[in-house]
């Protein structure tokens, strides 16, 4: 199971950079969140990544192939990659079954017999056995999530993308998805690329979180450090219900905001630096 | 970019064979003389007292016509999409019905029915009250008005309905909640923003009075007057007057550009950002007493458009004298075997109809497939254009059109005149536009996911053509075929100036007919013309319904 690195990747919309040098590596097996507010570049990094788009300048590499440069673009179909869509992107005119089979199609040495075992086999883990002979306009909301799921991971994609997959449901099953998505990694141990703007989500789901801000990494870590150690207050900002103050370093450990002084953790602050100091609920309650 | 090269040559050939060509001439002949440019045409034109009669008439026609198909298709409109008159299913269905009707056909149909000497209503007129002067006289202008408003009115009709289906009630209620009347939320509210649609099919309904031949021919020739239609047509006929025709053509062209321009800025301002929104629900509004009446209303307009010009056509296609009544000495199936059999070319322009409206269909089909599927997913720079090019061809009146193609494939390098292939560029050109729009919204409503998730999956762009978007497109395609054919079996006012006698089609053998008086005749081969077109439009409900309501349910 490679891993994916993007090195330095460009990619424009007229005079708008939508994605400006950007640098990111997914570990093999690892879930990374691509995390941001719209319009910060994730959707056109992934798409990038899928090779949907061709970029202006660095280089995606999966493993040791170089999939993606400003010279060439290996096509989507031969990235053994998967991806999970927002809008889902069933084929309505095929049933569940045709959908779920039709990326096996393309693998050589399956007999018509395999494919048919790794179809119901797929359809028992999203919980779906049964539904092969439906039509996806048949379905709810969930079922057809759990479809494109098994799409996806029934080819066994070296690299597995998912583009904000639980913005349609509602706050309960998307509850309960992130939960199955999770699982579901665990189980096949993708390598995996998950856009979202919704920070819990990311929390919840990810191993680690690269926090986007107009076209670039603003910050990469856990949850646990994003929340904890953000390096810049957009990052503060947009991980955790927080409070920034904005300050003057008085010591190595103090900061002055007015004429309150706060005491902080972190303590090689640069006296007469001016600061955010980010303070965060849950630091606050202890 | 590469790839986009093969398909902006095809684009550009086209262009210049269908429209730059063609209206390219015409421009140049309405300004040459004998001696380099000139003007001589236009004055000429421009100042014959006559031709500048034809100018007014036609003017006088196409505003009145948008106004009485305002007065019928608004109201119909209203009481389909938002009370609960009795079987709108029903009256859309006549409506539709109305739309499809050859124009000339009904016109032919009315001069059975109102002709002032023979007519049927007429002769029952007399009948009853014993006066002796016509009930009706179809052949003056306001004949011409009513006949050419009542298969007009459903322009106006689509516009508003589908503008009405889709203004929520709850703008409607919000109004009524801060205080206004039924009167003052349908004047402050629903008015305002029914508005655009309905200037916009006043001027498609304009357009339309404004490029007929068909019923101007019928009925204003008779009367003794003209429209510009008929007089570039008469400058055709022999001795041709082909650079008059030019320069008579050029207003024309220019006013229906002028029209369309306004009726896009119309729609295109305000972002209404109501309509097509989600949500909102659209709450009937109960008629009470008047839901019978209204539905007799509805009736008798749909009666005048359907009913009688059609009862009157099988009338007289089934009798020896369609001006009797129809008792069993004046039952015949003459009129049949005189169509099919004795008359010289009927049965030839039955063939070339059929073989031009499958062939335009099918290339045309193809086209606007392609266009569509490029502009759609953006494959070429400068897709905006090969759009914009693909609807130009609205802007040309069939009249105008034939004049272009028949000064600019006269003369060499394309000789076609005389040829199936000059009635062949006539209707593709013509007929490129509603195609084109048909297929663009099939593409439209294929979202590009779906075939990004076939290419991820290790599908190659043809195998995703051939397994996701064909058989997603193909209902829309095959309408978007039957509405070419539609428009091509009916055809009449740029093949009354393209046809020779090896290439009449069924509409200038009917508009021959008329000529000689073989209303049997014309009646036969009017029903043959109505059943295809009602066939073909089975077709296309069957085509969309069942596959979109497979599709989205």
């Amino acid at each position: 199971m490679p891993g994916v690195v993007l090195k330095a990747l460009a990619k424009r919309y007229g005079d708008v950079g939508a994605v400006d040098g950007l640098s990111l590596e997914v570990k093999p097996g690892e879930l990374l969140a691509l995390l941001g507010p719209s319009g910060c570049g994730k959707t056109t990094t992934l798409r990038l990544v899928a090779g949907f788009l061709a970029p202006e300048a660095g280089e995606i590499w999966v493993g040791d192939r170089c999939l993606s440069s400003p010279a060439s673009v290996v096509p989507p179909e031969r990235r053994r990659m998967a991806m999970i869509f927002q809008s889902y992107a069933l084929w309505p005119h095929m049933t569940v079954a045709q959908n779920v089979a039709y990326g096996l199609r393309f693998k050589p040495g399956l007999s018509r017999g395999d494919r048919e075992a790794r179809v119901r086999e797929m359809l028992r883990v999203v919980q779906l056995a049964g539904y092969e002979g439906r039509y996806p306009g048949e379905l709810s909301g969930g079922q057809q999530q759990r479809v494109a799921v098994a799409r996806a991971l029934v080819v066994e994609p070296e690299i597995l993308l998912l583009d904000e997959p639980l913005s349609n449901l509602d706050a309960n099953l998307r509850e309960e998805m992130r939960f199955e998505i999770r699982r579901l990694h665990e189980t096949f141990g993708n390598t995996t690329l998950y856009v979202t703007h919704d920070q819990g989500e990311a929390m919840v789901i990810s191993d680690r979180i690269a926090v986007l801000k107009a076209g670039k990494v603003a910050q990469t870590g856990t949850a646990d450090d994003l929340y904890h150690r953000p390096r810049t207050r957009f990052v503060a900002e947009f991980i955790g219900r927080t409070n920034v103050v904005d300050g003057v370093a008085v010591a190595r450990d103090t900061v002055a905001h007015a004429n309150v002084r706060i005491r902080v953790a972190i303590a090689d602050l640069a006296p007469g630096s001016r600061v955010a100091l980010s303070i965060a609920t849950v630091t606050a309650v202890h | 970019m590469d790839r986009s090269i093969p398909v902006w040559v095809g684009a550009a050939l086209a262009l210049i064979v269908l429209m730059a060509l063609p209206l390219g001439w015409l421009a140049w002949l309405s300004v040459s003389g004998e001696h380099g440019t000139t003007l001589t045409h236009y004055r000429d034109v421009f100042t014959d007292p006559a031709l500048r009669r034809a100018l007014w008439n036609t003017v006088v026609l196409a505003f009145w016509v948008g106004l009485v198909s305002v007065a019928i298709g608004a109201p119909l409109a209203w009481l389909t999409a938002r009370t609960d008159v009795p079987r709108p299913g029903l009256i859309r269905g006549l409506v539709l019905a109305s739309f499809v009707t050859p124009p000339f056909l009904g016109a032919f149909a009315w001069v059975m029915l109102a002709g002032p000497n023979a007519g049927v209503l007429n002769t029952f007129w007399r009948s009853a009250t014993g006066a002796r002067e016509p009930l009706l006289n179809i052949f003056t202008m306001p004949g011409l008005i009513f006949i050419v408003s009542i298969y007009t009115f459903p322009y106006v009709y689509i516009m508003v309905a589908n503008t009405l289906a889709l203004i929520a009630s709850d703008l409607e209620e919000a109004a009524a909640i801060l205080g206004a009347g039924r009167l003052a939320v349908a004047r402050t509210v629903t008015l305002p923003m029914v508005l655009p649609a309905l200037a916009s099919g006043f001027i498609l309904a304009v357009l339309q009075a404004l490029a007929l031949f068909g019923s101007p021919a019928i009925l204003a020739l008779p009367a003794g007057f003209h429209t510009v239609t008929t007089q570039i047509w008469s400058l055709f006929q022999f001795p041709p007057k082909v650079e008059q025709a030019a320069a008579f053509s050029i207003p024309l062209l220019l006013a229906t550009a002028l029209l369309l321009q306004v009726q896009k800025r119309l729609l295109g301002r305000r972002g209404y950002a109501a309509v097509g929104g989600k949500g909102g629900q659209r709450r009937t509004i109960p008629l009470g007493r008047w839901r019978w009446p209204a539905l007799g209303a509805c009736l008798a307009v749909m009666s005048c458009a359907i009913f009688l010009p059609y009862g009157v056509l099988a009338k007289a296609a089934f009798s020896r004298a369609w001006a009797q009544p129809l008792t069993r000495d004046n039952l015949t199936l003459g009129n049949f075997t005189f169509t099919f059999f004795d008359y010289g070319s009927t049965r030839a322009a039955i063939v070339n109809t059929l073989e031009l409206g499958v062939m335009t269909a099918c290339i045309g089909a193809a086209m606007v497939a392609v266009l569509s599927y490029v502009t759609n997913r953006k494959l070429v720079i400068g897709h905006q254009v090969v759009a914009f090019l693909a609807l130009a061809p609205v802007v040309v009146p069939g009249v105008v059109l034939a004049v272009g193609l028949f000064i600019a494939y006269t003369r060499p390098p394309f000789v076609l005149y005389g040829t199936l292939w000059i009635l062949f560029l006539a209707y593709l050109t013509k007929e490129m536009p509603v195609g084109y729009a048909q297929a663009d919204a099939t593409f439209r409503a294929i979202p590009a996911d779906l075939e990004d998730a076939g290419r991820i999956l290790g599908a190659g762009r043809l195998r995703i053509l051939r397994e996701i978007t064909g058989p997603l497109a193909k209902s829309g395609i095959i309408a978007a075929w039957c509405f070419i054919f539609i428009g091509v079996i009916r055809e009449l006012s740029a093949s009354i100036l393209l046809f020779t006698p090896n290439t009449k089609v069924m509409s200038v053998v009917i508009f021959d007919l008329k000529e000689e008086g073989q209303f049997g005749a014309i009646s036969v081969l009017g029903l043959v013309m109505l059943g295809l077109t009602f066939a073909t439009v089975a077709l296309v409900q069957a085509a969309l319904g069942r596959d979109v309501l497979g599709a989205r349910r």
